[in-house]
């Protein structure tokens, strides 16, 4: 396998010399930066603020998946012209096997020389190319991160990618936790946990250490039988008129991913590489593989195939999109190149750290599947004054159900609301306020004056409309509390609303909170 | 430990497996008695009718679900939240679901059963005869407890348990002044097999500072002192005159007319 890599990507797609100092962020961390920036003390995981602190000048961009997809199509497409096998693993990092290549241009080492003289055109002097050539995957790409790959392609010898890695730290498994572990146990490099016997690795670390096992020893991490020929189970999508801007396609892309996972999910199977094709107007058909070690989730197949869309949409345009005639998507069909037993790996994604958050979010994804996307909520504390307006409702897709969420918790609001009820809340909040009258004793309505004090105590209510609230009878209130004004938005004419709240129990033992505003009562909630 | 105590613990420990009808869930202390089992069982459909059994399904709930557990609704747009939360159900656990078209319910509730413990429903339409007999089936497999908000209205079959709440009084609250506090109410759970005979009790849902309490077994004490509450009593200055601490009873009219008269002079 050969691997090309660009490194530093994210900032090269931004157009930024490497020679001055840059970083990009997520949610304000350092996700990646370019080599000035790290001279200066910049390094992967801190915090802005700190980056900033250390390299004042750095520009700050934000993480630009898309952008970055987009630009590394070029990259592509001259790798596409040596072998049509190319797997991309993510924007920088493509892969593609050697055996074709390498005897047509007459051995591995001026393969990789021919790779070099391509691509560095089409990268402008902007990034950098690297390239790595061994027995597998993962050899492949340590070589091509070499620090010799830097003065120009890393070829090892043929069967010798665990000689190559066997003088590697353990860290390059990017498994913090796992290496931890063995480096107590004395295990400092991929050799010499090569060198344990296979069982027991897998009898001590179970099939996560067996991968990682397998890597060490310059193996693929599937074994090729495990590698099952995939089942027919490649999933079309029809774009009728055809689709000439990505944002028609992201809908179709998502459909299309979720159906794949679906029923790759029935028979137990992951998906490790995916192939996206797409045919033009023209009759033209354009084919990219994509891969990922561990297993590609519904969303990330959802993400690589918009990503890739909008690549080959912008196509000899200049990179505007929607592009000449007869280029319009006609078809797009995923096919599942290649699989390998499902183990729930995928739960990585989510970090592991909760399981049941990964099933939950797997149930709430089939059902706004199934329902609408809107379907599912999950509840958030918000500032307020009523019961109802305390809470906000935000779509569940919205929202990574396995992170900390500090919004529902007490304490996210934490300023007084004043007009607000003590506790308890009513248990049930009504979506349509059920409108009341409320005399006192003697018949006479009963309302709030404008210094917030009540005409007369409450003594009878009745229902002025059906509802599983209240019966249509009168009903004579047995204790009354209130009322608690509310003058909210009082600043704002057009949003200004007073209201005032009195709490009423009947005498069929219910209880309620009703609201007065513009003169009218409603039950606006029931302590149920 | 007596005898038989000591042979009853034994066994436990040696049982070598449980069915999955005997896993239970934690429930509040005071409600425990409900159970004849002194838990929920897993997997059971719980009907709630009354007024008052809302609170009694949230406080089941928050205790059921522990640190971990998921709680859905399905077409229970009209959940209080805020209360919910003080019945002890993290809102970080909640899943709601807005109503599904007909035909869709069944299917809604079961893929939830995949990944949630509790499922609070309160259906707008009638389940099929068919769909719920493969619902309750579903759930006594995975473990999920539906609880039915409704009492179990539309739900074709009889509930496992129907949990049933008439409310005895609320304290804290009198003729203008204080707010609403704790509420006495009688429970009364009834179910099929061993939870065939009626149980009842008599507890302050909600209790003192939130979630569910044992009531005081005699329940002799009037309104509690209104309390000291900034913005509630004082609304009404002549409701500060007026005396208080009865209950509201229709012999409270004086006090009443003590205050239109005075608010009329």
């Amino acid at each position: 396998m050969a691997v090309v890599w660009c490194p530093d990507w994210p900032v090269v797609a931004w157009g930024i010399p490497l020679d001055e100092p840059a970083m990009v962020v997520v949610a304000n961390r350092v996700v990646a930066s370019s080599p000035a920036a790290r001279v200066e003390g910049v390094a992967l995981g801190q915090r802005r603020r700190e980056a900033q602190g250390r390299c004042p000048q750095v520009a700050v961009l934000e993480r630009d998946l898309d952008r970055e997809a987009r630009l590394f199509e070029p990259v592509a497409a001259v790798l596409e012209e040596l072998t049509p096998r190319i797997e991309v693993t993510g924007p920088g990092l493509v892969g593609f096997p050697t055996r074709g290549p390498s005897r047509f241009f007459g051995g591995d080492a001026s393969m990789a020389a021919e790779v070099v003289e391509r691509v560095e055109p089409v990268l402008a002097r902007r990034g950098d190319v690297r390239v790595g050539v061994a027995d597998g995957v993962f050899a492949a790409r340590l070589a091509a991160r070499s620090r010799a790959a830097r003065a120009g392609p890393v070829v090892t010898e043929p069967d010798g990618a665990a000689a190559f890695l066997a003088d590697l730290p353990i860290d390059v498994l990017e498994q913090p936790d796992f290496t931890d572990v063995l480096r107590r146990l004395g295990l400092r490099t991929l050799g010499a946990f090569a060198a344990l016997d296979a069982a027991d690795v897998v009898g001590r670390f179970g099939r996560d250490g067996q991968l990682s096992h397998r890597l060490a020893r310059g193996e693929d991490e599937y074994p090729p039988d495990l590698r099952r020929p995939a089942p027919d189970l490649a999933v079309t999508w029809q774009f009728d008129p055809p689709a000439e801007r990505v944002a028609g396609c992201a809908f179709a892309a998502k459909m299309l991913a979720d159906e794949l996972h679906d029923a790759l999910g029935g028979r137990g199977l992951a998906c490790i590489r995916v192939a996206i094709e797409a045919e033009t107007e023209e009759g033209r058909t354009q084919l990219r593989l994509w891969r990922h070690e561990g297993a590609l989730s519904a969303a990330a197949i959802a993400e690589r195939t918009r990503w890739q869309l909008d690549s080959w949409l912008r196509q000899g345009t200049g990179g505007r999109e929607g592009g000449g005639p007869g280029s319009g998507v006609v078809r797009l069909t995923l096919v599942p190149d290649e699989v390998v037993p499902a183990v729930g790996r995928q739960l990585g994604f989510w970090g592991g750290r909760n399981e049941r958050a990964g099933d939950v979010t797997r149930v709430v994804a089939r059902l706004q599947a199934m329902l609408d996307p809107e379907a599912v909520s999950v509840p958030e504390l918000q500032g307020g004054v009523g019961p109802a307006e305390r809470v906000q409702l935000v779509p569940a897709a919205a929202v990574d159900l396995a992170e900390e969420r500090p919004a529902t918790r007490d304490e996210w609001v934490d300023e007084p609301w004043p007009g607000r009820i003590p506790p308890p809340s009513p248990t049930r909040t009504h979506l349509d306020p059920v409108s009341i009258e409320i005399v006192d004793r003697y018949g006479a309505p009963v309302g709030v004056d404008g210094r917030g004090e009540i005409t007369g105590p409450p003594a009878l209510i009745r229902a002025l409309e059906s509802s599983d609230v209240l019966d249509r009878r009168s009903h004579a209130v047995e204790a009354w509390a209130g009322p608690w004004p509310a003058d909210q938005r009082w600043w704002d004419p057009a949003d200004h609303r007073r209201r005032a709240r009195v709490q009423l129990t009947l005498d069929d033992g219910s209880a309620h909170l009703a609201t007065l505003e513009g003169g009218a009562w409603t039950i606006e909630a029931t302590y149920h | 430990m007596s005898r038989s105590a000591a042979v009853r613990a034994l066994q436990e420990r040696v049982a070598p497996v449980t069915l999955s009808r005997e896993h239970t869930r934690p429930v509040p202390d005071p409600l425990a008695p409900l159970f004849a089992v002194g838990g929920l069982p897993q997997g059971q459909v719980i009907g709630f009718t009354g007024a008052g059994s809302w609170s009694i399904a949230l406080a089941l709930a928050g205790t059921a679900l522990g640190e971990d557990g998921w709680l859905a609704t399905v077409g229970v747009e009209d959940l209080g939240l805020l209360a919910a939360a003080e019945y002890g159900v993290r809102l970080d656990r909640l899943l709601l679901v807005t109503t599904p078209p007909a035909d869709r319910l069944a299917a809604t509730v079961a893929a939830l059963t995949e990944a949630v413990d509790l499922v609070a429903l309160a259906p707008h339409r009638t389940l099929g005869h068919s769909q719920a007999r493969r619902l309750a089936a579903t759930c006594r497999e995975r473990g999920t407890n539906l609880l039915l908000l409704d009492g179990g209205r539309r739900w074709p079959l009889p509930t496992d348990l129907t949990i049933t709440t008439t409310p005895e009084r609320w304290e804290g609250i009198g003729q203008g002044h204080g707010h609403l506090q704790q509420r006495r109410l009688t429970v009364e759970a009834v179910g099929r097999r061993a939870a065939a005979r009626v149980r009842r009790i008599t507890v302050l849902a909600p209790g003192p500072g939130g979630g569910v309490a044992p009531a005081a077994p005699v329940a002799l004490t009037p309104v509690a002192d209104p309390p000291t509450d900034t913005l509630a009593p004082v609304a009404d200055p002549l409701a500060g005159d007026s005396p208080v601490g009865a209950s509201g009873s229709l012999l409270d009219t004086s006090v009443d007319t003590s205050v239109d008269t005075a608010s009329v002079a």
